[in-house]
């Protein structure tokens, strides 16, 4: 209960560094932004043009890091930030920005308006303007260690599970093993399939690996919310354990946050290098691909299309690597309308999927989705995030869509070649 | 059928095919980026283009333009369309000498006042009363302002008649200018280069018979179409460049991989002209296909802009005392600023109260 109005703004002053200036600075209100953005395309409210959502962070750098804003302010001409405004600009800071990296990617004098939502996040959070579903998630997270509340006791259940279901053995805190994999917790609690497709993926493929009972779960919600303090404490459970198993890499799951908040951010955020690689599953898997030691047989004759997580493709950079493996299991894959890194979001990334508030919006803007999935009249979505999978299929369901749904090991899995007896 | 003296009629009597007259149609409004609709009226109004008269004078010049517009192995249809203009003066190529010459050019004045197009190539030098350029006794600063009075319009061919070029360089011992300096009344089109394409010639001459005007110029008084964009924009090294892969010398392994040659210096990031489009020699290449950076040969001044092997990022000059002092001035500001914002980002940093699950509420 001590959120207050001085320390969001004293993290404001924090988070500005020279990137956030001279992003401030070079913004020539071009307004293309506007555009790229869902929220704003799908709504039509000039409120949603993502720079506009920055605007309390541009007071603060104007009035306090430039010549005139600092002459106007002694003057007492500057404009203040206050409690209200803030809390006005919080469903723009959060539940209309899924940090999908969109508008970055169409800004022609390159603003990186993403991370600067991701820094403004900070103010927002410690001036206790962040949504209450959202400060929900972060407290199960740190206090019981997933968004989703789910204890150790819940992910061993899952792991004898798919145990059983695959008659394959999970390796469970092994040392020295190759590889550490860790899930998000959408997978744990609703597509627990993936772990036995990995279980079966890498017994095919004579891989090392395991899972720790201690440091499962891959989603960070301090980046989500914005607080870097809690960040660093999520990354730092999965680095001390799998450090201390002495993996050689940490297999990212196909969510696509917690991909970009282990792989990139993490190494910041902790100020050091890690001691392992991460990889992404799309990556490992179109690797062991490449070796020929990941053999599939069959492909499926239903029509597939697939949709991009923004944080693996945009801010990620894998596009080839799921292209690869479909086009192994699949005879009939359709592109869809600005595919790869030009691709829309699903609506509810960036923490959006946990703000109960933000429910309604999120539907209103899934209707771009829907056109593309529409246009290319696929039957199956495949995806690569459990997060955007889950938005999806609540978008499907809203809009009476019988759209199937499949995330891209689960589909490899499928068409593994059985061992030879 | 037009009259027997119109453009139409001279080329077919010439033997240019009507198909071959459309195609010459087609490339010219696809030269001008006009849409494909403009190609019949434009072989509407060429065909019915009586032969305009044209008065081309030559001044402070090494001939090199009018070299460049008549030399082609074949006659084109560009020559052709050249022959179908009436060049009632034009001293390096007419027949006539002496007096009969400048009677002809006096006759032409005369006879189209106001309708004639002046198409003048070379500086003009104004030192000295003019005396180091004169034209049958007369001085060319003196023939130019005669000239220009009754033209429609002036071509300023070359980059010497559209910014002074090479005479015009430092020290300039002539007092060379351009046309533009001179003749404020008129409406000028500069048709840059050293020398300047024989297409972009052609086209512009092309452009006032179709619609009787000049087409749009940029702010150095050029045909947008032509000069709109740069060698750079349309090099087909550029992609190197983007790459960051560039030839350090002219033989080394980037030269020979054809990779960008803008460390030896070449000047096409800041040279507009239509060189790596239309090319050279009846599109055979441009001299950055053959291994050379653009000197920048379409620009003012290209002459005193430095070494044509010094890149273009390095200081052409001595940075002044004035600007030295002024960038240390700078510098110092700066510096304080900087020092003063990082305080209070430094401030706010030590200000920095850990933020915990119990602090993210009210």
């Amino acid at each position: 209960m001590t959120a207050s109005l001085e320390r969001g703004l004293n993290a404001f002053r924090e988070v500005m560094d020279a990137p956030i200036a001279s992003f401030f600075n070079s913004c020539v209100h071009c307004g293309l932004c506007a555009d790229a953005c869902l929220f704003h395309t799908e709504t039509g409210d000039p409120k949603y043009t993502p720079i506009h959502k920055l605007e309390p962070l541009r007071k603060l750098w104007k009035r306090e890091y430039t010549l005139l804003g600092k002459l106007t302010s002694l003057l007492g001409l500057g404009a203040t930030i206050s409690d209200e405004e803030l809390e006005e600009w919080s469903p723009l800071v959060y539940d209309s920005c899924t940090l999908c990296g969109r508008c970055t990617l169409m800004c022609p004098v390159g603003n990186d308006i993403t991370y600067m939502i991701r820094k403004m996040r900070e103010g927002m959070a410690a001036s206790g303007h962040a949504p209450a579903g959202l400060i929900d998630a972060t407290r199960r997270s740190i206090e019981l260690g997933s968004p989703m509340g789910i204890k150790p006791k819940t992910f061993m259940a899952r792991v004898h599970e798919q145990q059983e279901e695959t008659g394959i053995e999970i390796p469970v805190d092994k040392a020295g093993a190759d590889y550490m994999a860790i899930m998000s917790s959408m997978e744990i609690m609703g597509y627990p399939e993936y772990l036995g497709s990995l279980a079966r993926i890498f017994k095919q493929a004579g891989i090392s690996w395991t899972v720790s009972s201690e440091a499962f779960e891959a989603t960070n919600s301090g980046i989500q919310i914005g607080v870097s303090d809690l960040a660093r404490e999520i990354v730092m459970r999965i680095v001390t354990v799998s450090e201390k198993l002495g993996v050689k890499y940490v297999i990212s799951p196909e969510c696509g946050h917690a991909f970009t908040a282990l792989r990139w951010d993490g190494p910041n955020l902790i100020g050091r290098p890690y001691k392992f690689e991460v990889v992404h599953i799309l990556e490992l898997l179109d690797q062991l691909l490449k070796d020929g030691r990941l053999k599939t047989e069959g492909k499926t004759a239903e029509s597939l299309t697939l949709h991009d997580p923004c944080q693996i493709v945009r801010r990620g950079g894998i596009v080839a690597e799921p292209r690869n493996l479909i086009n192994m299991v699949a005879s009939d894959f359709r592109e869809m309308e600005d595919a790869g890194v030009y691709n829309w979001c699903c609506g509810g990334g960036g923490g959006v999927s946990a703000i109960t508030r933000a429910e309604e919006l999120r539907f209103t803007v899934f209707k771009i989705k829907k056109r593309q999935i529409e246009n290319t009249g696929a039957g199956t979505m495949i995806t690569a995030c459990a997060n955007c999978r889950n938005v999806l299929e609540e978008g499907l369901e809203h809009y009476n869509m019988d759209t199937k749904m499949i995330g891209i090991t689960e589909l490899v899995a499928e068409y593994l070649k059985k061992d030879e007896p | 059928m037009a009259d027997e003296n119109s453009l139409g009629a001279i080329l077919r009597a010439q033997g240019v095919s009507r198909r071959g007259f459309l195609k010459f149609c087609s490339a010219m409004a696809a030269l001008m980026a006009l849409p494909p609709s403009m190609v019949p009226a434009i072989a509407a109004a060429l065909d019915k283009a009586l032969r305009p008269s044209v008065i081309w004078l030559s001044f402070q010049e090494c001939t090199g333009c009018t070299e460049s517009l008549t030399r082609s192995h074949t006659p084109t249809l560009e020559a052709l369309i050249f022959d179908a203009i009436s060049l009632d003066y034009h001293h390096t190529l007419q027949a006539a000498s002496g007096e009969a010459a400048e009677a002809a050019r006096a006759e032409a004045m005369k006879k189209f006042y106001g309708k004639y197009l002046l198409v003048v190539d070379g500086s003009i030098p104004t030192k000295d009363g003019g005396v180091y350029s004169t034209i049958a006794g007369m001085s060319n600063l003196d023939m130019l302002q005669e000239a220009a009075k009754g033209a429609a319009a002036i071509m300023a061919v070359g980059t010497c008649a559209a910014f002074g070029g090479i005479p015009h360089a430092n020290p300039n011992p002539t007092g060379a200018v351009a046309v533009s300096d001179i003749i404020k009344d008129k409406p000028i089109i500069n048709v840059s280069g050293c020398p300047p394409i024989p297409v972009v010639i052609t086209g512009v001459l092309a452009h006032y018979l179709t619609f009787g005007t000049l087409p749009e110029l940029d702010d150095l008084g050029r045909p947008k179409v032509f000069y709109g964009e740069s060698i750079h924009d349309r090099c087909y090294r550029r992609p190197f460049y983007d790459q960051g892969k560039f030839a350090k010398t002219f033989d080394d392994e980037g030269a020979r991989n054809g990779w960008c040659l803008f460390e030896l210096g070449c000047k096409g990031p800041t040279t507009f002209n239509a060189c790596a489009t239309t090319k050279w020699n009846q599109g055979t290449s441009f001299p950055i296909e053959s291994g050379h950076g653009c000197l920048g040969c379409s620009e003012p001044n290209f002459w005193d802009a430095g070494s044509f092997y010094q890149a273009l990022s390095t200081p052409i000059t001595p940075v002044g005392k004035a600007a030295a002092v002024a960038a240390a001035a700078g510098i110092v500001g700066g510096a304080a600023i900087a020092m003063h914002n990082r305080h209070v980002k430094g401030a706010a940093k030590s200000e920095h109260q850990t933020v915990t699950v119990k602090d993210l509420e009210k």
